[in-house]
């Protein structure tokens, strides 16, 4: 893709790669449409202060949205297992920690309170804080589904016992899922280093540019992303030195 | 010059106002309303005192329950023996029972506890269940949403769910209500105690029926008999007191009831720190568009 900017004589040129597949984002998209409301219903359960909204034909309405939003909220990632199986379990795999994850969790308050990425150790198609977002909302996505069949359909079949521990364990993951939520929703929409995440996630696509810098482990392979970091380091040192 | 501070200060000290504020705000939010429970059931409390002895198993409290709430009749297991229906439900709330115990067989009467230390009303989140001033826990039908945590977190299992569709989770909760809408008219006091030919059931002020209970327990103890109040101290006292001929357990009621404790770490301890986490989260959030606002130019960003 080429840009012009009005009176501007030079011509960028962006090249877009691949990023995320349709299906992915539409997943993305629906999971976002359903795990809102299921946080604002699930609260209002859960505030005290929210109570007048939790009582009678109100508390009944909320209750079926909550339902609703749940099946599809659910359903989703098998959907998802259904139709592109291999790239799910690709991104599973590159969720999985590694050890240059460390290195960029050193580094990221300075990248991400005053832009200074030098020290970010390179990042494979997802940096630490994105595998983060992902693990969390993966184990929560099975525990909301763990504890919250049996809270559905299991009530007087299930021992009361087990029960009260569903409960609690639902609301653990909804603390843990929604506070995941807030940081990822700031930096998606309001972060001003982000904008790329949300270009994402929108269009599929990545500027190579910025996979170069950010993705490096992805844009070049792991081997010549590290090859490249420690000629960066050592160039650095040397400079230091001076 | 005037004594306003600089425009940049100004800024900084309304943002620190703000933050200040907003994190108060979330404490403050956090705090689950006290919920409005005696920590001791008072003398003057209203109450049931239920004595096996006297009890014929003439089932006429159940008959009376059932009446003066217009709850249907139940369909039941023709094998049962004497027991029928088999137990409480949402439709009976009322219920005699044939117990074996250390001195054989008795009938013994279940209904609501009307705990102190309720633990329905712990968990309910739309308070339709609430403790009455008079004592006893009511149940305003109209706020129920019909979630059914209090029939999971009642020790004696007394709440039913009334489900209208187990698909849209409609449903509302039901139980013995001390016949609140006696009491609060004025017409009289529970159904089952009014009616009980033999006084086995008896309802009056909490502090007189312990001392009958206490008179009561002694004249059978007189008989060799292993008798004792159930519900003096029982999750801060119940108001549905019976005399017991043997362990709490050959009852199916328990000794110490728990649930009251689980459902008050449940909402009492990890709700607000969920609430404290939901705080930081957005106060970290809040911090750092404020502060990444000043020092990340755009223009600088390669």
């Amino acid at each position: 893709m080429t840009v012009q900017l009005k009176g501007r004589p030079e011509v960028i040129q962006i090249q877009w790669i691949p990023k995320y597949t349709t299906l992915e984002r539409a997943a993305h998209w629906i999971h976002t449409a359903t795990f809102v409301p299921l946080a604002i219903t699930g609260m209002i359960l859960y505030f005290p202060f929210l109570e007048p909204l939790a009582q009678g034909e109100a508390g009944l309405f909320i209750r079926l949205v909550h339902r609703v939003a749940a099946v599809i909220f659910g359903l989703l990632p098998i959907v998802y297992f259904i139709f592109e199986p291999r790239r799910l379990l690709m991104n599973i795999r590159e969720f999985l920690p590694n050890k240059e994850d460390l290195g960029w969790l050193k580094a990221a308050p300075a990248y991400y309170l005053l832009g200074r990425h030098e020290a970010m150790p390179p990042q494979g198609r997802f940096n630490a804080g994105e595998k983060m977002n992902g693990l969390v909302m993966i184990v929560a996505w099975a525990v909301f589904g763990i504890t919250g069949v049996p809270m559905w359909f299991g009530k007087g079949v299930i021992p009361p016992e087990i029960f009260r521990w569903l409960v609690v364990f639902h609301d653990l993951a909804m603390i843990v899922s929604v506070c995941m939520f807030l940081v990822h929703l700031y930096l998606a929409v309001a972060h001003p280093l982000m904008w790329a995440g949300l270009v994402s996630m929108r269009f599929g696509v990545t500027s190579a540019e910025y996979a170069m810098v950010h993705h490096a482990k992805w844009y070049y392979g792991p081997k010549r992303a590290m090859e490249i970091w420690e000629a960066k380091k050592r160039e650095a040192a040397h400079k230091g030195g001076h | 010059m005037n004594n306003r501070p600089s425009p940049k200060l100004a800024i900084h000290r309304r943002e620190f106002l703000g933050l200040s504020a907003l994190g108060l705000g979330i404490s403050l939010v956090g705090a689950r309303a006290a919920a409005a429970a005696p920590s001791v059931a008072s003398p003057d409390n209203v109450a049931i005192l239920y004595d096996p002895v006297k009890c014929v198993g003439c089932k006429a409290c159940q008959m009376a329950c059932k009446r003066w709430n217009k709850l249907p009749n139940e369909s039941t297991d023709p094998l049962g023996i004497y027991e029928s229906p088999r137990d409480l439900s949402a439709i009976t709330w009322n219920i005699i029972k044939l117990r074996r115990t250390e001195v054989g067989w008795h009938f013994f009467n279940y209904q609501c506890m009307h705990c102190t230390d309720a633990a329905c009303v712990e968990v309910c989140p739309t308070r339709a269940l609430f403790h009455d001033p008079l004592g006893f826990v009511a149940l305003d039908r109209q706020k129920c949403n019909g979630c059914g945590y209090c029939t999971q977190f009642c020790p004696y299992g007394v709440p039913h769910l009334q489900v209208a569709n187990l698909l849209t989770g409609e449903a509302k909760s039901a139980k013995c209500t001390f016949c609140q809408d006696r009491l609060w008219s004025g017409i009289g006091g529970p159904s089952c105690a009014e009616v009980c030919p033999v006084g086995a059931l008896v309802w009056g002020k909490r502090g007189d029926l312990l001392d009958r209970a206490r008179a009561r327990v002694a004249e059978l103890q007189a008989q060799g008999l292993n008798a004792r109040i159930y519900g003096e101290n029982e999750a801060g006292g119940l108001r549905r007191l019976s005399i017991l001929l043997g362990e709490p357990e050959e009852y199916g009621l328990p000794s110490v009831p728990k649930t009251p404790a689980f459902a008050r770490a449940w909402q009492r301890i990890i709700q607000p720190l969920g609430n404290v986490a939901f705080g930081a989260a957005l106060l970290g959030i809040l911090g750092t568009f404020l502060f990444v606002r000043r020092k990340i130019r755009m223009e600088e960003v390669k």
